[in-house]
């Protein structure tokens, strides 16, 4: 339940996100957020946590989506670049495990949708 | 009206990066090592350490914060040996974070210390995703918990500088494939130690530690 903590913290972010917006818009539509699929992120729970602590907020009543990344990893045996499946961090064309990871650890709030007045 | 998009990039965990930061400081200044022990309830974390800590204490000295959703109990265990112990309890969430373990050190006294234990809240999940200012983060395992785990919770095992296997004394009364788990530990995080213990009986403990004081001994030099 790690997703509350997250909820949490999404949604001081976006309040104050949403506070730097100038001129002041009308709404916040969505906030999007992007998930590396390393986290082991449950989206409803995330997406209740954010609603919950959303409320009575100026950013009440947004929409949250997520993005998944996938995990993409650059291999040091053969040079090999690109995405891979969970759970086996391995080089997806000679197999090594000698592998770095260029993607999959992310988790931060992308960008905003609003409606503006004009 | 129009709808507009504003790019933001914001990190979502909030202040825990600032503390875990401050943490990692205020330890490595004074040379004091922090891991952080992840891993099942019941999985021997505790006793892990009440089986390492007769091992560390002519070499190491070292302390324990235990994070505990309620109750004191590990930690008196910890007390009971004469380790300095201070109790974080999560007050029913299913991880520690920075900002509590900070707290928790200022009740030790972090100069007369090489190394502290954080035995994090028993999960596999949650505690993976926060960084609380450890050096590294030990994933512990037991063999009665399926050689698979690696391979459902990778964040935890890629995470992992090293697996601590518990319970091996119970080997001959399980089907459990011990190789198998091993290559789960692989697949995820290849290269990785994985010391195989039994705190009952006493194997892999002296490994353990041994490869504690290294760990402290590099940090020192460097």
């Amino acid at each position: 339940m790690h997703e509350f903590t997250i909820g949490r913290n999404l949604a001081n972010a976006v309040c104050e996100a949403y506070a730097e917006v100038d001129p002041p818009p009308r709404r916040l539509n969505t906030a999007h957020v992007v998930v590396g699929a390393l986290h082991q992120i449950v989206p409803e729970y995330l997406v209740d946590a954010y609603r919950r602590y959303a409320e009575d907020t100026p950013v009440a009543g947004s929409t949250l989506e997520l993005h998944p990344l996938p995990v993409h990893v650059t291999c040091g045996a053969c040079g090999w670049s690109g995405d891979i499946e969970l759970p086996f961090i391995r080089c997806g064309a000679c197999d090594s495990a000698g592998v770095t990871l260029d993607s999959g650890r992310e988790l931060y709030l992308d960008r905003l949708e609003v409606l503006t007045h004009e | 009206m129009n709808e507009q998009t504003l790019r933001v990039y914001k990190d979502l965990m909030g202040d825990n990066h600032t503390w875990a930061d401050v943490t990692r400081r205020l330890l490595s200044a004074r040379g004091v090592h922090m891991l952080n022990l992840i891993g099942s309830p019941g999985a021997g974390k505790t006793r892990l350490l009440e089986a390492a800590a007769p091992r560390l204490f002519p070499r190491l000295r070292f302390a324990v914060l235990e994070g505990d959703v309620e109750t004191t109990r590990d930690a008196e265990r910890m007390a009971r040996l004469g380790v300095p112990t201070s109790q974080l309890l999560s007050g029913g969430s299913c991880h520690l974070e920075a900002k509590l373990v900070h707290y928790g050190l200022r009740d030790l006294e972090i100069d007369a210390l090489d190394l502290v234990f954080v035995e994090n809240v028993g999960n596999l999940v949650c505690p993976a995703e926060f960084d609380i200012g450890e050096h590294a983060k030990v994933a512990v395992l037991s063999v009665t918990e399926g050689e698979d785990k690696p391979h459902k919770y990778p964040l935890l095992f890629r995470e992992a500088e090293a697996v601590v296997l518990t319970k091996t004394d119970l080997l001959p009364h399980l089907d459990y494939d011990l190789e198998a788990v091993l290559r789960a530990v692989e697949d995820v995080h290849a290269g990785i130690p994985v010391f195989q213990t039994s705190a009952r009986a006493g194997d892999g403990i002296q490994a353990f530690t041994d490869w504690l004081a290294g760990r402290v001994a590099w940090r020192e030099t460097t």
